[in-house]
């Protein structure tokens, strides 16, 4: 079973733990059980936030049950991870923007340094909305080649859509909800990477869908990176 | 002939650990843990005449040691099914069983003539969805309804006929009687019971249809006391599943009477848990100089 290298607070409600012998493309994500017990049951759908050296880190937010047990876990701790899933992001030969609101960074990061190693020559910005007091900023100064950052209201108010760079967000649904109407408005390419709850994780309990232009789609399985113009929200 | 070798209504299943509908797709998603073909068999996702998209908002959510969904039967219709998933589900090796809801006995019975062109081992019929508005589990939820609709679609099909049965009937065993007397050659059961939750935060329920299916370990008790006295009830074989998710739970359920046994939410929270549940049913046999399972089934009734 996976090998817990490092866990730690990066701030007073997230964390960063580093699990051996994992692996993955930036947008998938695993679906981590933080016991071996029957509560909680199922897996938490977790985005890598980064793979070095086949060891995947993954940037979590306490927000219930699950994250806290995974919280109070230690280096040499053993926990259940399935997958790499999902389709992730497809690379692109662009200058990027990538939007995230709070926790919804955590894929944003490793897009950023994947899209940094194969085209060293395009531009990177981020522009980053929290609620609170901002983290990971440091991360996002390294690769990117201009970091900008809200607290507080909407980040997608700042965002200057344009039609020549491809936009990627990651955040809470209304987040991506404004995020779509103002690209569509300017005409301006964005994938979201959607969130659902989940219980399998592989497309077979069809716990996840979200109504596309071409139907219900699954996030696990066909997602969770979708065109934002094929999706529809409710 | 293996120790766990099962015959469910003629047909020959390796061992009697099946998937449980809606809970393996139609057989091919969890190929990247196990091959199905392990499985005895394999129940697809809920079919209705013609396909639906299900509900609206949250569809699943965890409870303690258990899980509820509201996914409302959402399906590609059996139009499609006969042309492709039939296919995909045979290509498993595993026994192929196609489970059947409907919102009338008109889309029962014109669904059932329809599957007969399908290259299936047994029909499943699902009077039991607890998330569908009209239908689904108001067929199960007393004998007279329950036989009306299983009569109609005995006479119709060409395969073996199981009937799968709600937990949330006021008597059970009075519904399983009945489907019985209307000709059903199975019976399986728990499908999910009706439960609910709300979200403190925004004090709204969670889930759009305020109720919703409980699966899961939690309910692993409940489903085993109805499967003995469903055993008890009837003389056709009775597939039993709710909570199950190792082999001891599997073992309790077929001590009790179970032919076979199905596994659902357990697989969500670990995709290994059939093919553990197989192994540890084959090491009991050994370990317990049993021939075949079936000799401690309903060993506790004896
Ligand atoms: C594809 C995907 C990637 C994600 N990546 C990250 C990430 O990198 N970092 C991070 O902090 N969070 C991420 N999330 C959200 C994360 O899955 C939830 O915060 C987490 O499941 C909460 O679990 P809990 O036990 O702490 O909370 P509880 O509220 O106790 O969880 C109860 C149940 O609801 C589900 N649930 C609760 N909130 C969410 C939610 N927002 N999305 C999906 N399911 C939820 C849980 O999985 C669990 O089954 C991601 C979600 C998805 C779908
Ligand atoms: C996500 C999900 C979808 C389900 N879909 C169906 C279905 O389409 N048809 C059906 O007869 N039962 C369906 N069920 C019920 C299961 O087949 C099973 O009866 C129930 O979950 C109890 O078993 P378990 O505790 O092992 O999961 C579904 C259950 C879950 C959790
Ligand atoms: S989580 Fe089961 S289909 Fe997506």
């Amino acid at each position: 079973m996976p090998v817990i290298l490092q866990n730690s607070h990066v701030s007073p409600e997230v964390c960063l733990m580093t699990i051996k012998n994992t692996s993955g493309r930036a947008g998938q994500f695993y679906m981590l059980r933080p016991t071996k017990v029957l509560d909680p049951l199922l897996g938490r759908p977790i985005s890598i936030h980064d793979c070095v050296d086949g060891n995947c880190s993954f940037l979590y937010r306490i927000a219930g049950k699950g994250t806290k047990l995974m919280s109070e876990m230690r280096a040499g701790d053993t926990i259940e991870a399935y997958g790499p899933y999902g389709n992730g992001f497809e690379p692109v030969d662009s200058d990027i923007r990538l939007i995230g609101g709070g926790i919804g960074i955590a894929p944003l990061y490793f897009l950023a340094r994947t899209h940094k190693a194969m085209y060293p020559n395009r531009v990177i910005e981020a522009y980053l909305g929290f609620v609170e007091k901002p983290f990971m900023l440091q991360y996002f100064r390294a690769v990117a080649d201009f970091v900008y950052v809200r607290v507080g209201g909407y980040i997608t108010a700042d965002v200057p859509f344009e039609e020549n760079v491809i936009n990627y967000a990651c955040g809470p649904n209304p987040m991506m909800k404004a995020a779509k109407e103002e690209a569509e408005k300017k005409n301006s390419k964005l994938f979201l990477s959607l969130e659902a709850h989940m219980a399998c994780g592989v497309g077979a309990c069809l716990g996840c869908t979200c109504p596309t232009v071409s139907g219900n789609k699954r996030v696990c399985k066909d997602g969770p990176v979708f065109l934002a113009s094929e999706v529809s929200f409710e | 002939m293996s120790r766990l070798t099962t015959n469910l209504l003629g047909i020959q299943l390796k061992n009697p650990v099946i998937a449980a509908s809606g809970t393996f797709g139609f057989g091919k998603e969890y190929e990247g843990y196990f091959d199905p073909s392990v499985l005895g068999g394999i129940s697809g996702k809920g079919l209705t005449l013609h396909g639906s998209k299900g509900n609206s908002g949250i569809r699943v959510c965890e409870t303690p040691a258990g899980m509820m969904n509201s996914i409302g039967l959402e399906n590609p219709g059996v139009a499609h099914f006969v042309k492709h998933e039939c296919h995909v589900m045979r290509s498993t090796g595993a026994a192929v069983i196609c489970n059947l809801g409907g919102h009338s006995i008109e889309d029962y019975v014109k669904a059932t003539q329809m599957i007969n062109d399908a290259d299936i081992d047994i029909l499943e019929l699902n009077i039991s969805c607890p998330n569908v508005k009209e239908g689904g589990m108001a067929f199960g939820m007393c004998g007279k309804t329950a036989a009306e609709v299983v009569k109609k679609v005995k006479a119709v099909t060409k395969f073996p006929l199981m009937v799968k049965l709600s937990p949330n009937a006021s008597d059970i065993s009075e519904v399983a009687r009945a489907v019985e007397d209307a000709g059903a050659d199975a019976i399986s059961l728990i499908n999910t019971l009706l439960g609910m939750r709300i979200d403190v935060r925004s004090k709204k329920p969670i889930f759009n249809n305020v109720y919703a299916g409980v699966s899961g370990p939690a309910v692993m008790p409940i489903a085993l006391r109805m499967v003995h006295s469903v055993c008890k009830a009837v003389k056709i074989p009775v597939v039993g599943l709710g909570g199950i998710s190792s082999y001891t739970d599997a073992l309790e359920f077929i001590m009790a009477g179970a032919t076979a046994i199905q596994v659902g939410t357990a697989t969500f929270a670990n995709p290994f848990a059939m093919p553990q549940i197989i192994e540890g049913l084959e090491k009991y046999c050994v370990q317990n100089k049993l021939e075949n399972i079936s000799e401690i089934r309903g060993i506790i009734n004896k």
